[in-house]
């Protein structure tokens, strides 16, 4: 043994600056891509080709052995990322599986270096178990003379080997197994996963492959330690790699009853989000003015209120099952990428605010918020105001809310319906209690004058939620597109007004008028979608993740639309403060934004990985981090730094 | 009768059954460690249950194991051996390498290996079958096992904690986590270890296997 290492050293000392090396059992050269001085980013690969029957090691090299361990010499100012792993193969030791590369190998490294630098040589100790039956740990020094060489085709065509995109994949433990499925078209015989994590995959045991149907396969992975939340590796379908990497829904992330319960919290406070909360206050003034009433009234307002909300919530859960069901991927908040569904809450949320403004009685007052949809003295109005308060409610995402609404859209049917049932109650919940207990709104302020102020002073959330949402559909459609749906806004106020102040025709005739100019402009909406731009942010690509973390690159992604309220408040009072986007900077955090504003399948399957179907999410990582981390989903500049340390 | 023929076709599908089952073992630390027997490079029978009483510690060896001969030449193993010799501990090396393969030694070799190496083991065993490797899974040489002194399996894993990766052959072990060093007080006291179970490193134990 030692024999081997001390030949090994002599022949490399003699020959210090030679390129190919004899290690003993392998000729060992260093190759590169680069292709003019002034390049600042390339690829140097070690090419190691191995006798016949040696391999050496993956980074995960299964029951034994050892991946190899390289040591860069540079010029300052040259930085040598850690290699990108080419797919490797099985080599079974029965009863032994190892994880490795056979024949001929090329480790590739991505070089980056500053155009000030003056790029002599690159040279590199490279330490490496070579094994056939017996191991021997052998030893390259190789040096590349970078100013004369030629880029090499063979580095290139590894490169483009390399497992770079990730496979989506929803992985459950079943027994001593974790199934593993996935969706591709690649036509393919054999396939096998190479996990990266020791100590919790059987990795002599076969693994089996069953095909669900064209496109979709399941593969078992035989598990020594079934505790397992995470895991990463590659699948190789045919020696063709596609990286993976998973939290398991079932055991990470949140129970069923845990997501139930977020679900409920999730919704009792979203009534005090933003968008949802002058619809709600105007319902909690109606029943304030009902005070004096008797009780029964009150219940029966409330029971129609709370029927309001649970049915929407209903429509909603059951909307998104027969979408998912379709094979399409959706999320909380997707009615809101349409325009024209932006359009049309845009003008009732104006519609509302002019009525209370006005001070115009249309119906029965302060309980018709349903708008014009309601009628006169029955409970209609109520239920109307609760789905009203839901539809409005959707573009935010009260905290709790998103792990919940997640896990309920990556679970069976089953699961969704309770989930959403309890969203709907905890959002009903305040009136909930007021069907039951009627007497309790005695405690509540007596009736007066000041509900008058308050009632029109909440016209001003009201159309201000108005202009958001017109922000949202002029980002969506374009300027002209905006202008038309201003125009249909003053219509509608001139509608509102003849409601209020003619006779029954003209109701007719003005509210007749505002729907067929409402039918021809989003009949003719240009479909633009341009989306914001950020001079600070990357925009984001399904595997931006992965390559940032193969060259070290801390980042911080920012999962957002222009109809998530949550995430323009998080984006005025933190992201874009000059506070946080210095110490980004500073920090060498790439900041990166996925804009999800108009309808987007990668943005969805990127949230899906974080089990996630709204948003906002924040994920972060840096060097030295197994895992990128989920953000809180409320923020504030202190909170985002704290939690960037 | 039918009944005997029953019995005697059970008998011989289990028979079958365990044959076919030629695949590592994998035993739970902190339960029952499996119980063997085996011949030492005296030829004397030895038996797991024969220690009882006493921690039991257990090393899969291979000598021209790259991995092995630098804990051996650095003198490392031997000063684990010792301190375990100095608290009354069993110390089984052993060697399930195949005929033939790499590491497969008589008992004359083995014998000169301890003296040559200045060597504490209290056994060395000869697995030539491989069978108490497979019962216990050892992957690798070395692979650990701590025994306490009621049978209790307490630990399985690597020696220590340089092995992952090449840096393992320039380290110094002086200065590495020896989980067996570290954790002897604890399996005199037959506690459970704060480290049970860590991913072993090293040759692939070269196994008799078809």
């Amino acid at each position: 043994m030692k024999n081997i290492l001390l030949a090994s050293y002599i022949l490399l000392s003699s020959f210090l600056l030679s390129n190919p090396v004899e290690t003993g059992h392998a000729k060992a050269s260093l190759i590169s891509n680069l292709q003019s001085s002034t390049q600042e980013s390339f690829f140097v690969g070690v090419r190691l080709e191995m006798q016949d029957g040696w391999h050496t090691y993956w980074e995960n090299p299964g029951d034994s052995g050892s991946p190899f361990d390289a040591k860069w010499t540079t010029d300052d100012g040259v930085i040598v990322e850690n290699v990108q792993w080419p797919t490797p193969v099985t080599i079974p030791y029965p009863p032994l599986m190892t994880y490795g590369y056979e024949g001929d190998v090329v480790f590739p490294f991505q070089v980056f270096r500053s155009q000030e630098t003056n790029l002599q040589k690159i040279s590199v100790d490279f330490n490496f178990l070579i094994c056939a039956d017996i191991c021997i740990p052998e030893t390259a020094s190789l040096t590349l003379d970078l100013s004369s060489i030629a880029p090499s085709n063979l580095l290139d065509s590894q490169i483009d080997d390399l497992p770079s995109r990730i496979l989506p994949t929803s992985s459950s433990i079943e027994g001593n197994n974790l199934l593993v499925e996935f969706q591709t078209n690649e036509i393919f015989s054999t396939a096998y996963l190479f996990p990266r994590e020791g100590n919790i995959f059987a990795y002599p045991k076969t693994q089996l492959l069953k095909q669900i149907d064209n496109s979709r396969y399941v593969i078992s992975i035989p598990l020594i330690n079934p505790d397992l939340d995470s895991f990463s590796g590659i699948l190789s379908l045919d020696g063709k790699g596609f990286q993976v990497k998973e939290q398991i829904a079932s055991n990470s992330g949140i129970s069923l009853w845990q997501a139930i319960l977020f679900a409920l919290i999730g919704g009792l406070i979203l009534n005090l989000m933003p968008c949802v909360f002058p619809v709600i206050s105007l319902k909690v003034l109606s029943f304030v003015s009902m005070g004096g009433d008797d009780h029964s009234k009150i219940r029966n307002h409330a029971w129609a209120f709370v029927g309001g909300v649970m049915s929407t919530f209903l429509s909603i859960a059951t909307a998104l099952i027969i979408i998912r069901s379709s094979g399409s991927m959706i999320g909380w908040g997707y009615q809101l990428q349409s325009p024209v569904v932006v359009g049309i809450l845009t003008l009732i949320m104006l519609g509302i605010g002019l009525i209370l403004l006005t001070n115009i009685n249309i119906g029965t007052g302060l309980t018709s918020l349903g708008g014009n949809i309601q009628s006169k003295n029955d409970y209609s109005g109520s239920f109307f105001t609760g789905v009203l308060a839901v539809v409005v409610a959707s573009p935010c995402t009260a905290p709790f809310m998103g792990a919940a609404v997640g896990y309920a859209l990556l679970q069976p049917s089953f699961a969704t319906l309770p989930i959403f049932l309890s969203l709907g109650l905890g959002f009903a919940g305040p009136y909930l209690v007021l069907a039951i207990k009627p007497d309790w709104i005695g405690s509540l302020p007596k009736p007066g004058a000041w509900m008058e102020t308050l009632k029109q002073f909440f016209a001003f959330p009201m159309i201000a939620t108005a202009l958001w949402l017109m922000w949202v559909f002029m980002v969506q459609t374009s300027g002209n597109a905006l202008i038309q749906l201003l125009i249909l806004g003053l219509v509608l106020g001139l509608a509102i007004w003849m409601i209020a102040t003619f006779q029954k025709r003209w109701k007719w005739i003005g509210l007749a008028a505002t729907i067929l100019l409402a039918i021809q402009i989003f009949n003719n909406l240009p479909s633009s979608s341009a989306s914001q731009e950020d001079p600070n942010a990357q925009n984001w690509s399904p595997a931006i993740e992965s390559n940032l973390q193969a060259t070290n690159q801390a980042y911080l992604i920012n999962f957002t639309a222009a109809w998530c309220i949550t995430c323009q408040t998080n984006e005025k009072a933190a992201l874009s403060r000059p506070g946080v986007q210095e110490y980004l900077s500073a920090q060498n955090i790439l900041y990166i934004k996925a804009d999800w504003t108009n309808r987007n399948e990668e943005i969805a399957e990127g949230l899906a990985k974080y089990n996630r179907s709204g948003i906002p999410l924040y994920i972060y990582w840096k060097p030295g981090m197994n895992e990128s981390k989920i953000l809180p989903a409320v923020l504030t500049e202190d909170l985002l730094i704290r939690n960037l340390k | 009768m039918k009944k005997a023929i029953h019995y005697l076709l059970f008998l011989s599908v289990n028979i079958n059954l365990f044959a076919a089952t030629v695949v590592l073992q994998n035993p739970a630390v902190n339960q029952n460690a499996p119980l063997f027997s085996g011949i030492d490079s005296y030829g004397e029978q030895i038996n797991l249950s024969d220690f009882k009483g006493q921690p039991v510690i257990l090393e899969w060896t291979n000598h021209e194991c790259p991995y092995v001969a630098k804990h051996y030449s650095e003198n490392n193993m031997q000063a684990v051996q010792k301190m375990a010799q100095d608290e009354g501990i069993i110390w089984l090396s052993i060697v399930s390498s195949t005929p033939g393969d790499q590491g497969h030694i008589n008992s004359v070799t083995a014998n000169e290996l301890t003296q040559s190496r200045n060597a504490y083991p209290s056994h060395v065993l000869l697995d030539e079958s491989g069978e108490i490797g497979m019962q216990y899974g050892a992957k690798t040489t070395p692979h650990m096992y701590m025994i306490d002194s009621d049978g209790i399996l307490r630990y399985k894993g690597a020696i220590d904690d340089v092995g992952r990766g090449m840096k393992f052959f320039s380290a110094s072990l002086k200065d590495a986590m020896n989980y067996v060093a570290l954790q002897i007080d604890d399996l005199k006291n037959a506690n459970q270890l704060d480290i049970s179970s860590t991913v072993p490193y090293g040759c692939s134990v070269k196994y008799n296997y078809d």
